[in-house]
Protein backbone atom coordinates (compact mmCIF):
# COMPACT_ATOMS: atom_id res chain seq x y z
CA UNK A 1 0.00 0.00 0.00
CA UNK A 2 2.90 2.33 0.67
CA UNK A 3 4.01 2.00 -2.94
CA UNK A 4 0.50 2.77 -4.20
CA UNK A 5 0.07 5.79 -1.92
CA UNK A 6 3.50 7.20 -2.74
CA UNK A 7 3.57 6.57 -6.46
CA UNK A 8 -0.15 7.33 -7.05
CA UNK A 9 -0.58 4.55 -9.59
CA UNK A 10 -4.13 3.43 -10.42
CA UNK A 11 -3.42 -0.28 -10.65
CA UNK A 12 -0.61 -2.30 -9.12
CA UNK A 13 -0.29 -6.07 -9.32
CA UNK A 14 2.51 -8.19 -7.95
CA UNK A 15 2.79 -11.44 -9.85
CA UNK A 16 5.00 -14.44 -10.29
CA UNK A 17 7.00 -14.72 -13.49
CA UNK A 18 4.69 -17.59 -14.50
CA UNK A 19 1.75 -15.13 -14.44
CA UNK A 20 0.13 -15.98 -11.12
CA UNK A 21 -1.20 -13.14 -8.97
CA UNK A 22 0.38 -12.53 -5.58
CA UNK A 23 -1.24 -9.24 -4.58
CA UNK A 24 -3.23 -6.58 -6.36
CA UNK A 25 -4.79 -3.15 -6.03
CA UNK A 26 -7.19 -1.56 -8.48
CA UNK A 27 -9.09 -4.44 -10.06
CA UNK A 28 -12.59 -5.26 -8.88
CA UNK A 29 -12.89 -8.85 -10.17
CA UNK A 30 -10.11 -11.23 -9.20
CA UNK A 31 -10.65 -13.21 -12.38
CA UNK A 32 -9.86 -10.12 -14.49
CA UNK A 33 -6.55 -9.72 -12.69
CA UNK A 34 -5.52 -13.14 -13.92
CA UNK A 35 -5.86 -12.12 -17.58
CA UNK A 36 -3.87 -8.96 -16.97
CA UNK A 37 -1.18 -10.98 -15.21
CA UNK A 38 -0.97 -13.57 -17.97
CA UNK A 39 -0.39 -10.77 -20.47
CA UNK A 40 2.05 -8.92 -18.19
CA UNK A 41 4.08 -12.08 -17.63
CA UNK A 42 4.14 -12.64 -21.39
CA UNK A 43 5.33 -9.09 -22.12
CA UNK A 44 7.98 -9.32 -19.43
CA UNK A 45 9.17 -12.75 -20.54
CA UNK A 46 9.33 -11.59 -24.17
CA UNK A 47 11.32 -8.46 -23.35
CA UNK A 48 13.69 -10.47 -21.17
CA UNK A 49 14.16 -13.02 -23.92
CA UNK A 50 14.89 -10.32 -26.52
CA UNK A 51 17.58 -8.98 -24.18
CA UNK A 52 19.02 -12.45 -23.72
CA UNK A 53 19.17 -13.01 -27.44
CA UNK A 54 20.81 -9.62 -28.05
CA UNK A 55 23.64 -9.78 -25.55
CA UNK A 56 22.74 -12.38 -22.94
CA UNK A 57 21.37 -9.81 -20.49
CA UNK A 58 17.59 -9.79 -19.98
CA UNK A 59 15.69 -6.51 -19.85
CA UNK A 60 14.15 -6.16 -16.41
CA UNK A 61 11.89 -3.12 -16.74
CA UNK A 62 9.55 -1.96 -19.46
CA UNK A 63 7.50 1.20 -19.96
CA UNK A 64 4.64 1.72 -22.42
CA UNK A 65 3.50 5.35 -22.54
CA UNK A 66 -0.02 5.84 -23.89
CA UNK A 67 -2.01 9.01 -24.42
CA UNK A 68 -3.81 8.85 -21.09
CA UNK A 69 -2.63 5.67 -19.41
CA UNK A 70 0.83 4.23 -19.10
CA UNK A 71 2.15 0.83 -18.13
CA UNK A 72 5.30 0.12 -16.20
CA UNK A 73 6.53 -3.42 -15.67
CA UNK A 74 9.49 -4.19 -13.48
CA UNK A 75 11.20 -7.23 -12.08
CA UNK A 76 11.70 -7.50 -8.33
CA UNK A 77 13.97 -9.93 -6.51
CA UNK A 78 12.43 -11.30 -3.34
CA UNK A 79 13.21 -14.01 -0.83
CA UNK A 80 11.05 -16.27 -3.00
CA UNK A 81 12.72 -15.52 -6.32
CA UNK A 82 11.97 -13.03 -9.06
CA UNK A 83 8.53 -11.43 -9.21
CA UNK A 84 7.03 -8.84 -11.53
CA UNK A 85 5.23 -5.62 -10.65
CA UNK A 86 2.65 -4.42 -13.15
CA UNK A 87 1.46 -0.84 -12.73
CA UNK A 88 -0.99 1.27 -14.68
CA UNK A 89 -0.96 5.00 -14.08
CA UNK A 90 -2.21 8.27 -15.55
CA UNK A 91 -1.14 11.89 -15.36
CA UNK A 92 -1.60 11.95 -11.58
CA UNK A 93 2.00 10.74 -11.46
CA UNK A 94 4.94 10.23 -13.81
CA UNK A 95 7.21 7.43 -14.94
CA UNK A 96 10.02 9.06 -12.97
CA UNK A 97 8.05 8.85 -9.72
CA UNK A 98 6.87 5.32 -10.46
CA UNK A 99 10.45 4.23 -11.10
CA UNK A 100 11.60 5.98 -7.95
CA UNK A 101 9.09 4.21 -5.69
CA UNK A 102 9.52 0.97 -7.59
CA UNK A 103 13.22 1.05 -6.66
CA UNK A 104 12.25 1.65 -3.03
CA UNK A 105 9.74 -1.23 -3.10
CA UNK A 106 12.37 -3.44 -4.68
CA UNK A 107 14.80 -2.70 -1.84
CA UNK A 108 12.14 -3.43 0.79
CA UNK A 109 11.05 -6.69 -0.79
CA UNK A 110 14.63 -7.87 -1.23
CA UNK A 111 15.14 -7.93 2.53
CA UNK A 112 11.69 -9.29 3.37
CA UNK A 113 11.84 -12.91 4.38
CA UNK A 114 9.16 -15.49 3.96
CA UNK A 115 8.67 -18.82 5.59
CA UNK A 116 7.56 -21.55 3.23
CA UNK A 117 4.24 -22.99 4.35
CA UNK A 118 3.32 -26.63 4.53
CA UNK A 119 1.21 -27.96 1.65
CA UNK A 120 -2.54 -27.85 2.19
CA UNK A 121 -4.14 -31.11 3.17
CA UNK A 122 -6.69 -32.23 0.61
CA UNK A 123 -8.48 -35.14 2.16
CA UNK A 124 -11.05 -36.66 -0.16
CA UNK A 125 -10.91 -33.64 -2.45
CA UNK A 126 -12.15 -35.70 -5.41
CA UNK A 127 -15.80 -35.26 -4.49
CA UNK A 128 -15.34 -31.45 -4.22
CA UNK A 129 -13.49 -31.41 -7.53
CA UNK A 130 -16.09 -33.52 -9.33
CA UNK A 131 -18.96 -31.47 -7.94
CA UNK A 132 -17.35 -28.15 -8.94
CA UNK A 133 -16.33 -29.30 -12.40
CA UNK A 134 -19.78 -30.74 -13.03
CA UNK A 135 -21.26 -27.43 -11.90
CA UNK A 136 -18.93 -25.53 -14.23
CA UNK A 137 -19.99 -27.62 -17.20
CA UNK A 138 -23.65 -27.49 -16.27
CA UNK A 139 -23.91 -31.24 -15.75
CA UNK A 140 -25.82 -31.12 -12.48
CA UNK B 1 4.48 -24.65 -8.48
CA UNK B 2 0.86 -23.93 -7.57
CA UNK B 3 0.32 -20.71 -5.71
CA UNK B 4 -1.32 -21.21 -2.32
CA UNK B 5 -2.49 -18.16 -0.38
CA UNK B 6 -3.18 -19.41 3.14
CA UNK B 7 -4.45 -16.08 4.44
CA UNK B 8 -7.11 -15.86 1.73
CA UNK B 9 -7.37 -19.68 1.43
CA UNK B 10 -6.88 -19.54 -2.32
CA UNK B 11 -5.09 -21.85 -4.71
CA UNK B 12 -4.11 -20.98 -8.27
CA UNK B 13 -2.94 -23.67 -10.66
CA UNK B 14 -1.44 -23.17 -14.11
CA UNK B 15 -2.37 -25.78 -16.68
CA UNK B 16 -0.79 -25.69 -20.14
CA UNK B 17 -2.32 -27.33 -23.20
CA UNK B 18 0.61 -28.51 -25.31
CA UNK B 19 0.77 -30.27 -28.66
CA UNK B 20 1.51 -29.87 -32.35
CA UNK B 21 0.00 -27.15 -34.52
CA UNK B 22 -3.72 -27.52 -35.29
CA UNK B 23 -4.15 -30.43 -32.89
CA UNK B 24 -7.07 -28.71 -31.12
CA UNK B 25 -5.60 -26.98 -28.07
CA UNK B 26 -7.44 -23.72 -28.69
CA UNK B 27 -10.63 -25.69 -29.49
CA UNK B 28 -10.43 -27.25 -26.01
CA UNK B 29 -10.33 -23.82 -24.41
CA UNK B 30 -13.11 -22.50 -26.65
CA UNK B 31 -15.34 -25.38 -25.65
CA UNK B 32 -14.61 -24.81 -21.95
CA UNK B 33 -15.23 -21.08 -22.38
CA UNK B 34 -18.60 -21.66 -24.05
CA UNK B 35 -19.77 -24.19 -21.48
CA UNK B 36 -18.80 -22.41 -18.29
CA UNK B 37 -21.15 -19.78 -16.77
CA UNK B 38 -19.91 -16.20 -17.13
CA UNK B 39 -19.48 -15.63 -13.40
CA UNK B 40 -17.06 -18.57 -13.14
CA UNK B 41 -14.69 -17.55 -15.90
CA UNK B 42 -12.76 -14.51 -17.04
CA UNK B 43 -12.59 -13.34 -20.62
CA UNK B 44 -10.63 -15.56 -22.97
CA UNK B 45 -7.47 -13.88 -24.13
CA UNK B 46 -6.20 -15.01 -27.51
CA UNK B 47 -3.02 -13.66 -28.98
CA UNK B 48 -3.52 -15.00 -32.46
CA UNK B 49 -2.44 -14.25 -36.02
CA UNK B 50 -4.87 -12.85 -38.60
CA UNK B 51 -5.65 -16.40 -39.63
CA UNK B 52 -6.52 -17.36 -36.04
CA UNK B 53 -3.40 -19.43 -35.48
CA UNK B 54 -2.14 -19.03 -31.92
CA UNK B 55 0.73 -16.53 -31.96
CA UNK B 56 1.68 -16.39 -28.30
CA UNK B 57 -0.98 -18.14 -26.24
CA UNK B 58 -4.64 -18.44 -25.42
CA UNK B 59 -5.56 -17.88 -21.82
CA UNK B 60 -8.68 -18.72 -19.88
CA UNK B 61 -9.02 -18.22 -16.12
CA UNK B 62 -11.59 -20.41 -14.37
CA UNK B 63 -13.00 -20.16 -10.90
CA UNK B 64 -13.36 -23.78 -9.87
CA UNK B 65 -15.07 -23.09 -6.55
CA UNK B 66 -14.19 -24.39 -3.10
CA UNK B 67 -12.10 -27.53 -2.77
CA UNK B 68 -11.29 -28.71 0.74
CA UNK B 69 -12.01 -25.18 1.94
CA UNK B 70 -9.73 -23.47 -0.58
CA UNK B 71 -11.07 -21.22 -3.34
CA UNK B 72 -9.44 -22.87 -6.32
CA UNK B 73 -8.67 -21.18 -9.61
CA UNK B 74 -7.34 -22.72 -12.78
CA UNK B 75 -5.40 -20.80 -15.38
CA UNK B 76 -5.62 -22.58 -18.71
CA UNK B 77 -3.01 -21.71 -21.33
CA UNK B 78 -2.32 -23.04 -24.79
CA UNK B 79 1.01 -22.83 -26.56
CA UNK B 80 1.48 -22.11 -30.27
CA UNK B 81 2.07 -25.46 -31.91
CA UNK B 82 4.15 -24.52 -34.93
CA UNK B 83 7.80 -25.50 -34.73
CA UNK B 84 9.11 -21.95 -35.21
CA UNK B 85 7.41 -20.66 -32.06
CA UNK B 86 9.81 -22.68 -29.87
CA UNK B 87 10.84 -19.73 -27.72
CA UNK B 88 7.25 -18.73 -27.02
CA UNK B 89 6.36 -22.28 -26.01
CA UNK B 90 9.15 -22.25 -23.45
CA UNK B 91 7.91 -18.97 -21.99
CA UNK B 92 4.33 -20.18 -21.65
CA UNK B 93 5.40 -23.50 -20.17
CA UNK B 94 7.32 -21.76 -17.40
CA UNK B 95 5.82 -22.52 -13.99
CA UNK B 96 3.20 -24.97 -15.28
CA UNK B 97 1.61 -27.13 -12.60
CA UNK B 98 0.20 -29.56 -15.12
CA UNK B 99 0.26 -30.25 -18.84
CA UNK B 100 -2.43 -31.53 -21.17
CA UNK B 101 -0.87 -32.93 -24.33
CA UNK B 102 -3.37 -32.62 -27.15
CA UNK B 103 -2.38 -35.09 -29.86
CA UNK B 104 -3.75 -35.03 -33.39
CA UNK B 105 -5.15 -38.50 -34.12
CA UNK B 106 -4.69 -38.19 -37.87
CA UNK B 107 -2.33 -40.87 -39.15
CA UNK B 108 -0.30 -38.36 -41.18
CA UNK B 109 0.32 -36.25 -38.05
CA UNK B 110 2.04 -38.94 -36.00
CA UNK B 111 5.54 -37.56 -36.59
CA UNK B 112 4.40 -34.08 -35.48
CA UNK B 113 2.90 -35.60 -32.32
CA UNK B 114 6.12 -37.42 -31.45
CA UNK B 115 8.20 -34.35 -32.18
CA UNK B 116 5.96 -32.17 -30.01
CA UNK B 117 6.07 -34.65 -27.12
CA UNK B 118 9.87 -34.67 -27.33
CA UNK B 119 9.85 -30.88 -27.47
CA UNK B 120 7.73 -30.78 -24.30
CA UNK B 121 10.17 -32.98 -22.41
CA UNK B 122 13.18 -31.06 -23.72
CA UNK B 123 11.66 -27.73 -22.65
CA UNK B 124 10.81 -29.01 -19.19
CA UNK B 125 14.33 -30.36 -18.81
CA UNK B 126 15.75 -27.02 -19.94
CA UNK B 127 13.78 -25.34 -17.15
CA UNK B 128 15.28 -27.75 -14.65
CA UNK B 129 12.03 -29.64 -14.22
CA UNK B 130 11.94 -33.42 -14.08
CA UNK B 131 9.21 -34.22 -16.59
CA UNK B 132 8.28 -37.35 -14.64
CA UNK B 133 7.14 -35.15 -11.75
CA UNK B 134 4.90 -32.90 -13.84
CA UNK B 135 1.26 -34.04 -13.96
CA UNK B 136 0.48 -34.94 -17.56
CA UNK B 137 -2.71 -36.03 -19.30
CA UNK B 138 -2.92 -36.92 -22.98
CA UNK B 139 -5.96 -36.22 -25.15
CA UNK B 140 -6.17 -38.04 -28.48
CA UNK B 141 -8.16 -35.44 -30.34
CA UNK B 142 -10.04 -35.65 -33.65
CA UNK B 143 -11.25 -39.19 -33.01
CA UNK B 144 -14.45 -38.16 -34.81
CA UNK B 145 -12.65 -38.11 -38.18
CA UNK B 146 -13.14 -41.08 -40.55
CA UNK B 147 -11.36 -44.21 -39.33
CA UNK B 148 -9.25 -44.47 -42.49
CA UNK B 149 -7.64 -41.10 -41.66
CA UNK B 150 -6.97 -41.65 -37.97
CA UNK B 151 -5.07 -43.96 -35.68
CA UNK B 152 -7.12 -45.53 -32.93
CA UNK B 153 -6.44 -44.78 -29.28
CA UNK B 154 -4.44 -47.92 -28.31
CA UNK B 155 -2.26 -47.43 -31.37
CA UNK B 156 -1.57 -43.79 -30.46
CA UNK B 157 -1.04 -44.71 -26.84
CA UNK B 158 1.66 -47.18 -27.82
CA UNK B 159 3.59 -44.45 -29.59
CA UNK B 160 3.06 -41.45 -27.32
CA UNK B 161 2.21 -42.59 -23.82
CA UNK B 162 5.50 -44.08 -22.70
CA UNK B 163 4.93 -42.74 -19.19
CA UNK B 164 1.57 -44.47 -18.86
CA UNK B 165 -0.28 -41.27 -17.93
CA UNK B 166 -4.08 -40.88 -18.01
CA UNK B 167 -5.48 -40.37 -21.50
CA UNK B 168 -8.78 -39.55 -23.15
CA UNK B 169 -10.18 -39.79 -26.64
CA UNK B 170 -11.43 -36.41 -27.78
CA UNK B 171 -13.42 -34.40 -30.25
CA UNK B 172 -12.73 -30.92 -28.93
CA UNK B 173 -14.99 -29.17 -31.45
CA UNK B 174 -18.03 -31.00 -30.08
CA UNK B 175 -16.68 -31.27 -26.54
CA UNK B 176 -16.10 -35.00 -26.35
CA UNK B 177 -13.36 -35.70 -23.82
CA UNK B 178 -12.79 -32.02 -22.99
CA UNK B 179 -14.45 -32.15 -19.59
CA UNK B 180 -12.85 -35.51 -18.76
CA UNK B 181 -9.39 -34.23 -19.71
CA UNK B 182 -9.78 -31.14 -17.53
CA UNK B 183 -11.04 -33.25 -14.65
CA UNK B 184 -8.06 -35.62 -14.93
CA UNK B 185 -5.42 -32.93 -15.02
CA UNK B 186 -7.07 -30.96 -12.19
CA UNK B 187 -7.12 -34.07 -10.05
CA UNK B 188 -3.46 -34.86 -10.74
CA UNK B 189 -2.38 -31.28 -10.02
CA UNK B 190 -4.33 -31.04 -6.76
CA UNK B 191 -3.18 -34.48 -5.69
CA UNK B 192 0.43 -33.48 -6.29
CA UNK B 193 -0.11 -30.22 -4.41
CA UNK B 194 -1.41 -32.03 -1.35
CA UNK B 195 1.59 -34.33 -1.46
CA UNK B 196 -0.57 -37.41 -1.79
CA UNK B 197 0.63 -40.40 -3.75
CA UNK B 198 -0.14 -40.39 -7.44
CA UNK B 199 -3.36 -42.18 -8.27
CA UNK B 200 -3.45 -45.43 -10.12
CA UNK B 201 -3.49 -44.57 -13.78
CA UNK B 202 -7.05 -44.47 -14.94
CA UNK B 203 -7.72 -45.43 -18.50
CA UNK B 204 -10.45 -43.19 -19.80
CA UNK B 205 -11.89 -42.99 -23.26
CA UNK C 1 24.92 10.74 -19.17
CA UNK C 2 26.16 11.71 -22.64
CA UNK C 3 26.63 15.36 -23.54
CA UNK C 4 23.37 17.12 -24.44
CA UNK C 5 22.57 20.72 -25.53
CA UNK C 6 22.01 21.50 -21.83
CA UNK C 7 25.47 20.47 -20.62
CA UNK C 8 26.95 24.00 -20.79
CA UNK C 9 23.95 25.58 -19.12
CA UNK C 10 23.99 23.08 -16.25
CA UNK C 11 27.72 23.42 -15.83
CA UNK C 12 27.32 27.17 -15.52
CA UNK C 13 24.63 26.83 -12.85
CA UNK C 14 26.61 24.25 -10.91
CA UNK C 15 29.55 26.64 -10.67
CA UNK C 16 27.50 28.95 -8.42
CA UNK C 17 28.58 28.94 -4.81
CA UNK C 18 26.57 26.41 -2.76
CA UNK C 19 24.90 24.71 -5.74
CA UNK C 20 25.30 20.93 -5.43
CA UNK C 21 23.30 19.89 -8.43
CA UNK C 22 21.36 21.12 -11.43
CA UNK C 23 19.04 19.26 -13.80
CA UNK C 24 16.86 19.65 -16.82
CA UNK C 25 13.80 17.54 -16.15
CA UNK C 26 10.79 16.58 -18.21
CA UNK C 27 7.78 17.61 -16.14
CA UNK C 28 5.49 15.03 -17.72
CA UNK C 29 7.84 12.08 -17.30
CA UNK C 30 9.71 13.12 -14.17
CA UNK C 31 12.90 11.96 -15.84
CA UNK C 32 16.16 13.90 -15.94
CA UNK C 33 17.03 14.95 -19.49
CA UNK C 34 20.47 16.02 -18.32
CA UNK C 35 22.10 16.60 -14.96
CA UNK C 36 25.23 17.96 -13.35
CA UNK C 37 25.36 16.81 -9.74
CA UNK C 38 27.90 16.29 -7.02
CA UNK C 39 28.57 12.81 -5.70
CA UNK C 40 25.96 11.82 -3.15
CA UNK C 41 23.04 13.60 -4.81
CA UNK C 42 20.37 11.09 -5.82
CA UNK C 43 19.71 12.65 -9.22
CA UNK C 44 16.86 10.39 -10.35
CA UNK C 45 14.90 10.81 -7.12
CA UNK C 46 15.30 14.58 -7.00
CA UNK C 47 14.38 14.88 -10.69
CA UNK C 48 11.19 12.87 -10.29
CA UNK C 49 10.08 14.65 -7.12
CA UNK C 50 11.01 18.16 -8.34
CA UNK C 51 9.08 17.59 -11.58
CA UNK C 52 6.07 16.54 -9.53
CA UNK C 53 6.48 19.62 -7.33
CA UNK C 54 6.63 21.93 -10.34
CA UNK C 55 3.57 20.34 -11.86
CA UNK C 56 1.58 20.82 -8.66
CA UNK C 57 2.74 24.43 -8.41
CA UNK C 58 1.69 25.04 -12.02
CA UNK C 59 -1.74 23.52 -11.40
CA UNK C 60 -2.17 25.43 -8.14
CA UNK C 61 -1.28 28.74 -9.78
CA UNK C 62 -3.60 27.96 -12.67
CA UNK C 63 -6.46 27.14 -10.30
CA UNK C 64 -5.80 30.27 -8.25
CA UNK C 65 -5.82 32.44 -11.36
CA UNK C 66 -2.19 33.48 -10.87
CA UNK C 67 -1.16 32.54 -14.38
CA UNK C 68 1.97 30.72 -15.44
CA UNK C 69 4.55 29.73 -12.83
CA UNK C 70 7.81 31.51 -13.53
CA UNK C 71 9.94 30.51 -10.57
CA UNK C 72 9.58 28.10 -7.68
CA UNK C 73 11.70 28.29 -4.55
CA UNK C 74 11.59 25.82 -1.70
CA UNK C 75 13.62 26.67 1.41
CA UNK C 76 14.61 23.94 3.83
CA UNK C 77 16.73 23.61 6.96
CA UNK C 78 20.00 22.92 5.17
CA UNK C 79 19.40 24.35 1.75
CA UNK C 80 16.74 24.52 -0.89
CA UNK C 81 15.41 23.62 -4.29
CA UNK C 82 14.68 26.09 -7.08
CA UNK C 83 12.82 25.39 -10.30
CA UNK C 84 12.07 27.40 -13.43
CA UNK C 85 10.10 25.85 -16.27
CA UNK C 86 9.40 26.32 -19.92
CA UNK C 87 6.76 24.14 -21.57
CA UNK C 88 7.46 20.56 -20.48
CA UNK C 89 11.06 21.19 -19.43
CA UNK C 90 12.00 22.33 -15.94
CA UNK C 91 15.35 23.58 -14.80
CA UNK C 92 16.02 22.49 -11.21
CA UNK C 93 18.84 23.33 -8.83
CA UNK C 94 19.67 21.99 -5.39
CA UNK C 95 21.64 24.34 -3.21
CA UNK C 96 23.10 24.59 0.27
CA UNK C 97 22.03 27.32 2.70
CA UNK C 98 25.07 29.45 1.81
CA UNK C 99 24.04 29.83 -1.85
CA UNK C 100 23.13 33.28 -3.19
CA UNK C 101 19.56 32.52 -4.25
CA UNK C 102 18.98 35.99 -5.72
CA UNK C 103 21.81 35.59 -8.19
CA UNK C 104 20.87 31.99 -8.86
CA UNK C 105 17.29 33.04 -9.60
CA UNK C 106 18.41 35.56 -12.22
CA UNK C 107 20.64 32.99 -13.89
CA UNK C 108 17.91 30.32 -13.82
CA UNK C 109 15.24 32.63 -15.24
CA UNK C 110 17.58 33.55 -18.07
CA UNK C 111 18.57 29.93 -18.68
CA UNK C 112 14.96 28.74 -18.59
CA UNK C 113 14.15 31.01 -21.52
CA UNK C 114 16.76 29.16 -23.54
CA UNK C 115 15.18 25.76 -22.84
CA UNK C 116 13.61 24.23 -25.91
Amino acid sequence: MKFINDSRVRIAVLLESSGRVLAQHGFTRSIDVMSACALAAAIHASAAEIGRQLDGTPFTTLHHPGHERQIFLGELSTGRGAHILLTVFDDATSIGLVRLYFAELSRRLAVATTTPAAPPSFVDFESDLNRNLAKLFGRI
Amino acid sequence: MSLVNYAAREITCKIVYYGPGRSGKTSNLHYVYNQVPGDRRGSMVSLATQTDRTLFFDFLPLDLGSISGFTTRLQLYTVPGQVYYATTRKLVLQGADGVVFVADSQRRQIDENVESMQDLHANLAEQGVDARNVPLVIQYNKQDLPRELTMDVPELDDVLNFRGVPFHAGDALRGTGVFETLRSISELVLRRLSGAAAPRVAVGQ
Amino acid sequence: MSKTPYAELLSMLSRHRGVVGSFVVSERDGLAVDSNVQIGVHAEAVAALAASLHRKARLACGAAGCGVVTFLRLDAEKGGICAAGRDDLVLVTISEARANIGLLRVEMMRAAKALT
